[in-house]
């Protein structure tokens, strides 16, 4: 509960909605790391999951790595380091380049 | 009912004497400079609210100032952290006048984007150019928006529009304005792992699209139950959880679970199709 407003608190970023019991949490915590993992792949990135805090971190190609914490930041990172936008619909990502 | 005006001195509230309650919110406007304000008047609001208990209105009505963005409304929303969690933005309505309608679209990219963010477009004085002219002007405004409802009304009466449908659009070349129409796009998710698989992908779309994608709707699968998607442009709102099927809640007729539309422009089906199979099936190419 927000102490605030006596709201539940949000989950956090939008896409974190739909799922509040923690063994659901912990189950689709991998399938989302795999769905972002096929996504940054064409840009040569990677994204880590650790299983304790909350958010990825971003793995560039020189080896930086950065916290990002939520899927919102991580596409704004991911672009930023790629210098083009991780466009799912795009060539570069469907392989037609 | 909030009544905002962009000039310094409001005019309109004289004329509101049947909503339950009103505030004018003068001096700017709530998507650009008067946003703080509308914000702050917002967050009053909904302490009203939970002081009121018991038989609390359960429904705001904006009326903006014509110069308003809707999606710039929507993030103003979505970006307080008190608004996101008790707001959900429900209907876009936009009033078009028949007598400078047409103008105003190829020339105003404001209007259009006005256009493009509506559920329901409402045509006023629709019967003061020619009925042909108004057939023009609504074919315009279905090239444009094609999923929203298209109605009439004359001082809050709904009066009967003409439908001729082979009647010529107008032409959209206003320069320095987006040419290429939305279009409503369908997407069939129903085959996956539901929101918490979709949700990983749709961020990315948005964040690389959300200039093009003006809206998204649709019903998805969650481990807490069904959840509603609606989103203008890159703004989504905190989904919320449907009733059962059983129960119809307000009114509102729920789309078919995991079939998304997705409306805007430079997007096909058959790329969203290879890119939701790709990265979140984990399958074909
Ligand atoms: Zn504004």
């Amino acid at each position: 509960m927000c102490s605030a407003c006596g709201f539940p608190a949000l989950a956090g970023h939008w896409s974190d909605a739909g799922v509040s019991s923690p063994g659901d949490k912990m189950r689709i915590r991998f399938t989302r790391l795999a769905i972002v993992n096929r996504l940054l792949k064409p840009y040569r990135l990677a994204a880590h999951d650790d299983g304790a805090t909350p958010g990825f971190q971003l793995l560039a190609p020189d080896g930086a790595r950065v916290m990002v914490k939520n899927l919102e930041e991580l596409w704004k990172e991911a672009g930023r380091i790629a210098g083009t936008a991780v466009d799912p619909l795009s060539a570069r990502a469907l392989g037609d380049e | 009912m909030i009544v905002n005006e962009a000039a310094e001195t409001p005019v309109d509230n004289l004329l509101l004497t049947n909503a339950a309650h009103a505030d004018v919110l003068a001096g700017g406007c709530a998507c650009c400079d008067g946003r703080e304000a509308f914000v702050a008047l917002l967050r009053t609001i909904c302490g009203m609210r939970d002081a009121q208990g018991a038989g609390a209105f359960d429904q705001i009505v904006l009326e903006t100032s014509g110069l308003a963005d809707p999606g710039a409304i929507a993030t103003a929303i979505s970006g307080d952290q008190m608004l996101a969690r008790r707001l959900i933005v429900e209907d876009v309505i936009v009033l078009v006048d028949a007598c400078h309608g047409a103008a105003q679209l190829s020339d105003e990219a404001l209007c259009r984007a006005q256009i493009e963010a509506a559920d329901r477009i409402i045509i006023t004085k629709s019967d003061e150019p020619s009925a042909r002219d108004t057939d023009r002007l609504i074919q315009t405004l279905k090239l444009l928006n094609p999923s929203a409802n298209i109605e009439g009304a004359e001082k809050g009466v709904p009066v009967k529009l003409p439908a001729h449908d082979d009647a010529t659009p107008y032409p959209l070349s206003g320069s320095g304005i987006e040419t290429v129409p939305i279009k409503p796009h369908r997407l069939d998710i129903s085959g996956g792992g539901g929101w918490a698989s979709f949700s990983v992908w749709l961020s990315a779309v948005l964040t690389a699209r959300g200039n093009d994608i003006v809206r998204v709707k649709g019903v998805v699968g969650s481990p807490d139950g069904r959840l509603l998607l609606q989103s203008v442009r890159n703004v989504v709102q905190p989904p919320e959880i449907l009733p059962e099927p059983d129960d119809t809640g307000n009114g509102f007729l729920a789309p078919a679970e995991g079939v998304i539309v997705l409306i805007g422009r430079h997007i096909d089906e058959p790329t969203l199709e290879r890119s939701w199979q790709k990265f979140v099936m984990g399958t074909g190419s």
